[in-house]
C-alpha cells in the first residue's frame, strides 16, 4: 500500500472516520488527480460524512450544496441582496445620481450573495473542499449547470464579469440512486460505491463514536442490525440508525440488550409502522436469540 | 491501459479517452505491487456504476492475470459467468435467453428510428384494434412505429399540461427592482409562477410466462415512452425486479433486445408482492405526488396476496396515481378474479386494458396528474 493512502487511513481515523482501502483510496485519487468524486450508496453508510472528513484531514472549509427537485442558478451560484439593494436606492434617493450611476452601485460585490458554487471558487488561501449532496434530488438541467461549473472553475455574472477559480475545489457528490445520473456526470467524475459495513467495521464505528457503550453491548447492537438487515424490511437501516440506537442505550445506561430495552428503544432504529409490528411479531415468536445469533 | 480499456468496453462498460488518461494518471499514484489497491484504484476511475463492478472485476483479473496477448485474454473471457444471484436451474435460464435472442432476429432493422412513413388509415385502423397476441412477428416493426407515435403523444400531453393558477405567484425581486431603478419606490411588479415539480413514470412490466404473448410488444410500448419522454423509470419483474431504464435508452429496439438479453429472469413465475416489495426496498424516493405509477401485468401472482396488497398500499400512499394496465381485461369475458387481481384492485387509481394499440392511445386520459 502507498504511504499516501496509509495516511490517508490514518487521518481519516483521526478525524473520527472508520474506513478501509478502498474509501482511503478513493479519496487519494480524487485529491491528487484533482477529479470529483462521486458516492453512491445506500441511506446512512456514511457518504455525507466522507466529504466533512475530507475537509477536517485538509484542514480546509467544507461548503456544502444541498440538492432538490427544482434547485436552479440562484440558489447555486448566486442571488442579488434585493433588501439592501432597494434600502440603498432608498437612502440616495435626493443624491440626484443618475439611473446607470445608481446601476453601477447595486450591482457591485457588496450587494451579491454568494451561493454554494460561488463561494468554493473565490476561496482566497486554499481550496474548499465542496460537497453536493444527494445530487440526484436536483433536475437534469441543474446537473448540467453543475458540470458546466465544474469543467472550467469560472462563472460569468453580467453585472460584474467572469470570475475565475482561485483554487478550484475538491469536490465530492453523493446520490442515493433516485435517479439515473447523465452519463457526462459519472464520466467526468471517480466513482466509490459505500456498501454496510461488515460487522468489525460496524462495531469499531459504534466504539469510536459511542464510547460510553462497553463492547459487549457494542457488538451485541451490531450483531442485531446485521440481522434487521436480512430482514428484508421496507426502510433498511443503515449506521446512521446504529448509532442513534447505541446513543439511546448509552443515555439509558444500558450494559446488555433484553427484550424489553429492545421494544422500548426500537424506535430508533425501525422508522416504518408495518416494520415495527412486523418485528414485534418475531420477538414475540422466538425471542431476541436468533437475531443476536451469528449468522 | 489502453488495451485495458478496450476489453472492458468490448464487455459493455462505457469507457472513453478520458478514463484512459485518468487511468494512466492513477497509476502514477497508486502502488503497482498492490494488486488490491490496483484494482480498487482503476475501479474507481473506470467503473461509474455498480452494475459495472462484477465485469470490471473479471475483466481485470483475466487481463492482469498474467501480462498477456489480447486474444487469450478474449480466451478466458469467453464463457460468459451467470451472476451469482441468477435463479437455478441452469437449463431455464438457457431457454429464457433463447426466447428473447429469437425475438431479436424477428425485429429486423433498426426500427428506433424516426417512422418515415405512416400507415394508411384503414391499415392503422386495423392495426389498432387488433389484440397484441394475434400479431405475426413481421408485423412487430410496424406496430413499433405506431407504438412510437402513441408515446410521443402521451409524453407531449405529460410535459405540457400546466394547470392555470388563480393567484399571479410570487414576486421576483430580481425583476422588480430592475424594473424600478430610477423610482426609488416598487410600483411595477414583477410576479414569477412558482417553477412546477415536473411529472415522472415510473413503469413495472410483468415480463412472467403468462405474459408472454403480450411482453414484447408493451417492452416496445416501454422502450417508446422511454425515448420520448426523458422523466421514466423503468423495471421489469417476474420473480425478482430488475431496473431496465438504462437498457432502453438505445438509439434502437435492436439495440434494445440486445442488452435485454443480460436479464436472465424473462419468462419464469411471477411473483408480483416480491417484485413490488423489492422496489419499495430499492427505490423508495423514486416515487412522490408527481410520480405516475403504471404497473403492466395481467395480476398472475404466486406470492402472497396480502403482501401484494401491503406493498401495493405503500406505492400508493405516496404516489400521484397507481395504474394498473392488465391485457387480458380486453376481453369481454374477462373478469379480475385471480387473488392477485382482487388483492390488488383496491389499491389502484385506474385499471384498464392494455391489450391492443387502442388501449394504448386511451391512455392519454389518466396519463395526467
Amino acid at each position: 500500500m502507498r504511504d499516501e493512502i496509509r495516511k490517508i487511513q490514518q487521518l481519516m481515523e483521526a478525524a473520527d472516520y472508520v474506513t478501509d482501502a478502498p474509501v482511503a483510496t478513493s479519496v487519494h485519487l480524487a485529491t491528487t488527480l484533482r477529479k470529483p468524486l462521486l458516492i453512491e450508496g445506500h441511506a446512512g453508510v456514511g457518504k455525507t460524512e466522507i466529504a466533512k472528513v475530507m475537509a477536517r484531514m485538509l484542514g480546509t472549509n467544507l461548503i456544502r450544496l444541498q440538492c432538490y427537485e427544482g434547485l436552479d442558478a440562484a440558489v447555486m451560484l448566486y442571488e442579488w441582496n434585493y433588501q439592501k439593494q432597494i434600502l440603498h436606492i432608498k437612502l440616495h434617493e435626493t443624491s440626484g445620481r443618475t439611473a446607470s450611476e445608481e446601476e453601477r452601485e447595486i450591482f457591485s460585490e457588496p450587494f451579491l450573495l454568494r451561493r454554494p458554487l460561488l463561494q468554493a471558487i473565490t476561496q482566497i488561501d486554499q481550496p474548499p473542499v465542496l460537497l453536493v449532496d444527494e445530487v440526484d434530488r436536483s433536475d437534469e438541467e441543474a446537473e448540467s449547470f453543475m458540470l458546466e461549473v465544474f469543467s472550467d472553475w469560472q462563472v460569468t455574472i453580467p453585472e460584474i464579469g467572469t470570475i475565475k477559480a482561485t483554487h478550484p475545489p475538491h469536490v465530492v457528490l453523493t446520490s442515493n440512486r433516485t435517479r439515473e445520473l447523465s452519463d457526462a456526470l459519472r464520466r467526468r467524475c471517480l466513482y466509490l460505491w459505500i456498501d454496510y459495513p461488515d460487522f468489525d467495521k460496524e462495531v469499531r464505528i459504534v466504539q469510536l463514536k459511542v464510547p460510553q457503550i462497553n463492547q459487549a453491548l457494542a457488538r451485541e447492537v451490531t450483531r442485531f442490525m446485521e440481522s434487521l438487515r436480512r430482514m428484508r424490511l421496507a426502510k433498511v437501516p443503515g449506521v446512521a440508525e446504529t448509532l442513534d440506537w447505541a446513543h439511546a442505550l448509552a443515555a439509558l445506561h444500558a450494559d446488555h440488550l433484553d427484550e424489553t430495552l429492545v421494544s422500548e428503544t426500537i424506535g430508533t432504529v425501525r422508522k416504518d409502522a408495518d416494520d415495527i409490528n412486523r418485528f414485534r411479531a418475531e420477538v414475540a415468536k422466538s425471542g431476541l436469540g436468533p437475531l443476536l445469533a451469528t449468522p | 491501459m489502453v488495451r485495458f480499456a478496450a476489453a472492458l468496453r468490448r464487455h459493455g462498460v462505457p469507457v472513453t479517452p478520458e478514463h484512459v488518461t485518468d487511468g494512466v494518471r492513477a497509476l502514477e499514484h497508486l502502488d503497482l505491487a498492490d494488486r488490491d489497491e490496483v484494482r480498487t484504484g482503476l475501479r474507481a476511475v473506470f467503473a461509474g456504476r455498480p452494475e459495472d463492478f462484477t465485469i470490471f472485476d473479471r475483466v481485470f483479473d483475466a487481463f492482469w492475470r498474467v501480462a498477456t496477448e489480447a486474444d487469450r485474454v478474449a480466451e478466458a473471457l469467453a464463457p460468459p459467468a451467470l451472476p451469482e444471484h441468477a435463479p437455478p436451474g441452469l437449463e431455464r435460464a438457457g431457454r429464457e435467453t433463447l426466447a428473447l435472442e429469437a425475438w431479436q432476429d424477428d425485429g429486423d432493422g433498426d426500427a428506433g428510428d424516426e417512422p418515415v412513413g405512416v400507415p394508411a388509415a384503414s391499415e392503422l385502423e386495423a392495426l389498432a384494434a387488433r389484440d397484441f397476441s394475434t400479431f405475426s412477428p413481421d408485423q412487430l416493426e410496424e406496430v413499433l412505429r405506431v407504438t412510437l407515435k402513441i408515446a410521443r403523444r402521451l409524453a407531449r400531453r405529460i410535459s405540457r399540461r400546466r394547470r392555470p393558477s388563480a393567484r399571479r405567484g410570487r414576486i421576483d425581486l430580481r425583476r422588480t427592482l430592475r424594473a424600478n431603478l430610477t423610482r426609488g419606490e416598487l410600483i411595477d411588479l414583477r410576479y414569477r409562477r412558482r417553477k412546477r415539480k415536473k411529472v415522472r413514470l415510473v413503469l413495472l412490466c410483468d415480463v412472467s410466462g403468462s405474459m408472454d404473448l403480450y411482453s414484447r410488444f408493451l417492452l416496445q410500448f416501454l422502450f417508446a415512452l422511454q425515448s420520448a419522454f426523458s422523466r421514466v423509470e423503468t423495471f421489469t419483474f417476474s420473480v425478482r425486479l430488475t431496473r431496465v431504464t438504462d437498457y432502453l435508452r438505445a438509439r434502437s429496439y435492436r439495440e434494445v433486445l440486445r442488452r435485454l438479453t443480460a436479464v436472465r429472469d424473462w419468462s419464469g413465475g411471477t411473483k408480483i408482492g416480491e417484485s413490488l416489495a423489492e422496489f419499495n426496498r430499492g427505490w423508495p424516493a423514486l416515487v412522490d405526488r408527481r410520480t405516475i405509477v403504471i404497473i403492466l401485468s395481467d395480476g398472475w401472482d404466486t406470492g402472497h396476496p396480502d403482501v401484494l396488497a401491503a406493498e401495493l398500499l405503500r406505492i400508493k400512499r405516496r404516489a400521484g396515481r397507481v395504474i394498473w394496465l392488465n391485457p387480458l381485461l380486453g376481453s369481454a369475458s374477462y373478469q379480475p378474479l385471480t387473488r392477485g387481481m382482487q388483492a390488488a384492485l383496491p389499491h389502484v387509481d385506474v385499471f384498464a386494458p392494455v391489450h391492443n394499440l387502442e388501449s394504448l392511445e386511451a391512455l392519454v386520459r389518466h396519463l395526467a396528474l
